[in-house]
């Protein structure tokens, strides 16, 4: 009798499990799956220039930044970051170097990334490989990359200890949007490739499909030393097809004698 | 009639987020444009280079060294490592360096036989 019981059980447990499972099953999507190249593009952007022509430049409709502005003669825009007292005297110290034609406050021309959260402009095109735990995003320009660890994991002490220029990154999904925070960055970066931060910036992000292809990055930027407010910027990247689904290396100190 | 093909265009010219140098190193409001020789064509990042001997107008030669973007882009764009050989006479479009030096800023190249190699796929990207 006992042993009836206890098979019954067994197949009830087996039942109740085997349907819960199945609920999950069909009650629960998969995530999106971001894998695949992108290029940057501005979804508001009217129709790019004819190639060749004044105006065409890469990466389509990317508002460009204009030189007087990423130089500083021009000010700060109203969309740039809302800096500090003292962050707003450290980037006149910037601008000032800028305008005088020299390149020691730019990254890129000694091949550095340009780090979190600037580097996700992408200006030449990204890679992403997702798995269940954890996406890569490779960037074309300078060769870097970054992480974002899905599986639940925290950084050290030891990680927050050493910042670095793509930072540590965790993510977890609400839905169908991938949300991602960034720790331990490094202070000698430019946020949004134009403003100085402090040791204690951190980023937040939402990564989302808005239509078939096109993937949107919602980036929020907090400092308390260096930030008024929190600083948000959006990125809209494109899927690539073949032929223009291969990215190229970078291999920038290949030219390192060329840099002016 | 010059034969050199030395024209300063003034237009509203791409600005670009181009690294491995300071944006201000070139005007982006000017597009010079000159045809000459290819004496040198280097494909490498983060730039290519373009030397090209272009007639001075005067019975001589004057020798410029133009960058361009990086490989990786202009392959997306239908350049290639063998786009262009010594000796090819082409057309190249540029923001010049605002020193005066004979450098520059590609914003495109018109070969020989016409065709025109834009700085970037821009229905892809």
């Amino acid at each position: 009798m006992s042993k009836t019981i206890a098979l019954l059980s067994a197949a009830l447990i087996c039942l109740l499990s085997g349907s819960t499972a199945s609920l999950r099953a069909q009650g629960t999507p998969p995530h999106p799956d971001f894998s695949g190249v992108y290029y940057t593009f501005n979804p508001n952007a009217a129709a790019p220039a004819p190639p060749g022509t004044a105006g065409a430049r890469g990466n389509a409709a990317a508002p460009p930044r204009p030189v007087a502005v990423i130089d500083g003669r021009a000010g700060r825009p109203e969309t740039a970051p809302k800096l500090t007292a003292e962050y707003m005297a450290k980037w006149e110290i910037l601008r000032k170097s800028r305008m005088s034609g020299s390149s020691e406050f730019d990254p890129n021309a000694r091949c550095l990334s340009a780090g979190m959260p600037s580097m996700m402009g992408m200006g030449y095109g990204m890679e992403i490989q997702q798995t269940k735990d954890k996406i890569t995003i490779y960037g074309e320009l300078n060769d870097v990359y970054r992480r974002i660890f899905l599986d639940g994991r925290k950084p050290s002490q030891k990680t927050l200890d050493d910042p670095t220029y793509a930072g540590y990154s965790t993510g977890h999904w609400e839905g169908n949007t991938l949300v991602v925070d960034t720790v331990a960055l490094r202070d000698d970066t430019l946020l949004d490739t134009f403003s100085p931060h402090s040791d204690q910036m951190t980023v937040s992000e939402r990564i989302r499909f808005t239509s078939a292809g096109v993937l949107e990055d919602r980036i929020t930027t907090t400092d308390p030393k260096a930030l008024l407010e929190p600083h948000l910027a959006v990125h809209t990247y494109r899927k690539a097809s073949p032929p223009n689904d291969e990215l190229r290396e970078f291999s920038c100190a290949e030219g390192l004698s060329s840099v002016k | 009639m010059r034969t050199c093909s030395f024209v300063i265009a003034v237009l509203l010219a791409a600005t670009s987020a181009l690294a491995h140098h300071s944006n201000s190193a070139f005007d982006p409001d000017k597009v010079v444009v000159l045809k000459g020789t290819v004496t040198q064509w280097k494909w490498t990042n983060p730039h290519v280079w373009i030397f090209l001997s272009v007639d001075d107008g005067k019975g001589g030669k004057t020798a410029w060294e133009i960058e361009g973007r990086p490989p990786g882009v202009l392959a997306r764009a239908g350049w290639s490592k063998t786009i262009f050989k010594i000796g090819d006479t082409i057309t190249v479009d540029f923001s010049p360096a605002r020193d005066g030096t004979h450098t520059g800023l590609t914003t495109r190249v018109t070969l020989a036989d016409g065709t025109v190699l834009a700085n970037a796929p821009p229905a892809v990207q």
